[in-house]
């Protein structure tokens, strides 16, 4: 409720328009039904009143020339639970997981950072072909699949299909979430647009969860939206929307779970942009230098880390040591570095199986060019790299 | 008053005229010019008015599949969906404005009888709504989506060539949209110009991964959607609209299914093959009995029926049949589906040394009269071979099409590759 008042007096709306964002950022009834159709169908046709009767909106009259300015100054606030000591600021708000669960986060957030060291340096030396960095994201990844049941569904990108997914699983009567990750950027396609209107037209049991790093490989946020990030465009969809510090795994799981536990019992889309910052290139083919300064990066890296802000939560609940780091870097190294050779070892598959799949069941036409390729290599196969294939 | 008088007896005629318009514009100086007045006579007024392009020949009324009714293009895919949906408990219908019927009618009655979780509206977004209907597909469900007219598919391309298409490749069977279906009306209609008649079927043709299907009537039509919903991969069913009401016949009552990626012969003949879908089918059907009674050409006629995966096999054992080949459709001749065709039989019919067969050969001056002479027993294994080659085509494969342009207006008579047009082309194929 505080943050919805925060929102409406953030936004400066007059009284009509302010009672308008009210509504779309009410609290559902006590018995948590699916959301009602708007009201708007439903008014009363009345010769007497001077109310409005369009169907495509419920508002008030006014009668003073106004444009509603769009407030990126102060904008929608972030939520978070530890401040970047890792401290909880609020204890209400304390998610008081148990250690095991807070020690799976911390090693969760650490393997990948260990994971996404080594096959970064992989790629450099040539053993893989691309990569893709997580640094500085850990928290967001991990704090909002920890809020998550085994049995949800979860897609990266794919808005549309997500809310898709998202219908049948509130047909099936499944008590399935669907989430769907997506970055500040891929939030201008056209895709998340149609997402975010399917999604909330069709009262679909799904969380949005857009990761706002900062750039889009070298655009910056001021080159990709002019307003208010991704959390406001949420309202104009009628979706329940907040804002969190992504560097805070607390936050990210609480801001989750709770929008869990209402899109599956409500029917109906959360959007939650978690902010945080992509301390690591965008991939292995770009080099962030040539588009922004070495002490912006190396800020995020040294005074506002999500791991860095577990582990000092970590150490003050005297859960974990330097004895225990140390240990744990070790071990985490070496489950990657087996990991990755084991995988090193094994020969890629055949290559007929270059045909597989396109549909279920091969098409004649398709089997004639599978033969094609098979005795093509008969007599160039010199010419191939088969020695690392499956024979 | 008189004036008034006259001038509400001459509006009443001119709607008692009919909304069709029999008009005619009389000659005349001044006002009178401007104003239109009733056709003289009725002929007149037909003459003017457009005929369609082709006469809609039903098909022998189906004996094997039970009961049957009169059924039109529309009433046979509602048929179809009702099938699905009563069978099929995880089946929805989606897309702008099914929920009330539809604008072609086609999901009339199915939102009363299924509930509004399963025959609903989107919002108008193409892209979404095939998006979410593969969302849907991937869960396991069955999502009929609907586009509103062929022509509006394009938003919805990226999704349908860069996901749905290869959602099981690429994750290596892990999953799939396989029970996705897009239904949308396609082809020329009369008076859809640029936005209401194109035949995109070209480019999804160059899309592995997804099935396209054209009926060419409506006991063709529900059986191909049924079997296009049932496909374990995502199928688009490109609908004949100017067939919606145009095309009627006996149709089952009960589900059947027509196998995909299978042409049917719908006419024997010696001389020529012709190859066509969808309305055109008609068309060619139309063209075979001209070829008959002015040339004494025996024409065999094939519907393609499912554009890709295409059936070659059956294409290329008629050509080897009649060495001639002519393909027509409405879509704009370069990069059409005819040219796809065109290149896989001329390479599969090509001149070549094969001793072990051979055609008798009618040479390119004796007349076309009586069977050509051929020989049957061909060994199936050798069919996959690629170079292979049974045939000395007779002459350049036709093509008959649309013209390279966006589809007109007005100009809609002269751009569809009518009758005149194929059988001219077929004239000069035989004359080759």
């Amino acid at each position: 409720m505080a943050v919805a008042i925060a929102a409406a007096r953030v936004w400066r709306l007059n009284r009509g328009l302010s009672q308008a964002a009210l509504l779309l950022l009410r609290q559902p009834g006590a018995r948590g039904l699916a959301r009602s159709h708007p009201p708007r169908q439903q008014q009363q046709f009345s010769s007497l009143d001077d109310k409005p009767q369009f169907p495509g909106a419920s508002a008030e009259f006014i009668d003073k020339l106004e444009f509603i300015q769009p407030n990126v100054i102060s904008g929608i606030p972030i939520y978070r639970v530890m401040d970047r000591q890792g401290q909880i600021i609020n204890p209400s708000e304390d998610p008081h997981l148990p250690k095991e669960k807070v020690l799976k986060l911390y090693k969760s957030m650490t393997l990948l950072n260990t994971m996404d060291r080594i096959l970064y340096e992989s790629q450099r030396q040539g053993r893989i072909s691309f990569y893709m960095t997580n640094y500085g994201e850990e928290g967001t990844h991990v704090g909002s699949a920890a809020a998550l049941d085994n049995t949800d569904l979860v897609f990266g990108q794919y808005r549309e299909a997500a809310v898709g997914a998202a219908y049948a699983a509130k047909r099936a009567n499944a008590n399935r979430v669907v989430i769907c990750y997506f970055g500040e950027g891929a939030a201008s396609e056209g895709d998340a647009h149609a997402g975010f209107n399917f999604a909330a037209t069709l009262e679909c049991p799904i969380i949005f969860f857009c990761r706002n790093n900062g750039y889009a490989i070298s655009t910056p946020t001021s080159e990709q939206y002019r307003g208010d990030g991704i959390a406001a465009r949420g309202p104009g969809y009628g979706i329940m929307s907040i804002r969190v510090d992504g560097n805070d795994v607390f936050a990210v799981y609480n801001a989750t779970k709770e929008a869990r536990r209402r899109a599956v019992a409500e029917n109906q889309p959360f959007l939650i942009e978690a902010m945080t910052y992509r301390i690591g290139h965008h991939s292995t083919s770009d080099d962030s230098s040539a588009y922004r300064s070495v002490d912006e990066v190396n800020y995020w890296d040294k005074q506002d880390h999500p791991i860095s802000r577990l582990r000092h939560y970590l150490l003050s609940q005297g859960w974990w040591d330097e004895e225990q780091e140390k240990a744990w870097r070790k071990q985490s190294r070496r489950k990657v570095m087996e990991a990755f050779e084991q995988a090193e070892r094994k020969p890629k598959p055949n290559p007929n199986l270059l045909f597989s799949d396109v549909y279920q069941e091969m098409p004649a036409q398709l089997r004639k060019q599978q033969e094609s390729l098979a005795r093509h290599l008969q007599t160039y196969g010199e010419h191939y790299p088969l020695d690392h294939f499956d024979k | 008053m008189a004036v008034v008088a006259a001038a509400a007896g001459w509006l009443l005629r001119l709607r008692a005229a009919g909304a069709e318009g029999h008009w005619r514009r009389l000659p005349g100086a001044g006002l009178a010019r401007g104003f239109l007045h009733p056709a003289a006579t009725v002929e007149d007024a037909a003459q003017r008015r457009q005929v369609a392009h082709f006469t809609f020949q039903p098909d022998p009324e189906p004996r094997e599949y039970g009961q049957t009714q009169k059924m039109n293009l529309f009433q046979s895919v509602t048929s179809a969906l009702d099938n699905s949906l009563a069978k099929d408990p995880t089946a929805v219908i989606f897309g702008e404005d099914v929920a009330f019927g539809g604008v072609f009618r086609c999901t009339v009655g199915l939102r009363d009888k299924y509930g509004k979780d399963r025959v609903f509206n989107t919002p108008l977004c193409e892209q979404g709504i095939v998006g979410f209907g593969i969302g849907i597909a991937v869960t396991g469900a069955t999502a009929i989506a609907e586009i509103q007219f062929a022509d509006y598919i394009f938003p919805a391309f990226d999704q349908i060539v860069n996901e749905a298409a290869k959602y099981r490749y690429r994750s290596g069977d892990l999953f799939n949209c396989g029970s996705l279906t897009i239904r949308s009306p396609w082809g020329c209609v009369g008076h859809g110009a640029l936005y209401h008649s194109q035949s995109p079927e070209a480019f999804f043709a160059h899309c592995p991964g997804i099935k396209v299907v054209i009926p060419r009537s409506p006991f063709q039509a529900k059986g191909l959607l049924l079997s296009c919903i049932e496909d374990k991969n995502p199928c688009i069913f490109f609908e004949p609209k100017i067939l919606y009401r145009a095309a009627a016949e006996e149709v089952p009552i009960e589900p059947y299914n027509i196998p995909l990626s299978q042409a049917e012969v719908i006419q024997e003949g010696s001389d020529v093959t012709l190859v066509a879908w969808g309305t055109q089918v008609h068309v060619i059907r139309e063209v075979a009995s001209m070829a008959k009674e002015k040339l004494g050409v025996s024409c065999e006629v094939i519907d393609l029926r499912t554009i890709i995966p295409w059936d070659v096999d059956t294409i290329c054992k008629s050509v080897i049949k009649t060495g001639r080949l002519l393909i027509s459709h409405e879509a704009p001749l370069t990069g059409g589906f005819a040219s796809e065709i065109s290149s896989t039989v001329q390479k599969l019919c090509r001149i070549e040394d094969y001793p072990f067969y051979k055609r008798g050969k009618q040479t390119k001056k004796s007349k076309l009269l009586g069977q050509a002479q051929w020989l049957t027993p061909v060994i199936p294994a050798l069919w996959e071979a690629e170079e292979e080659c049974f045939l000395n085509l007779e002459a350049p494969i036709s093509r008959v099409c649309g013209y390279d342009t966006p589809f007109p207006h007005i100009f809609e008579p002269f751009y569809i590759p009518d009758k005149w047009k194929c059988y001219d082309a077929l004239r000069k194929m035989i004359n080759y």
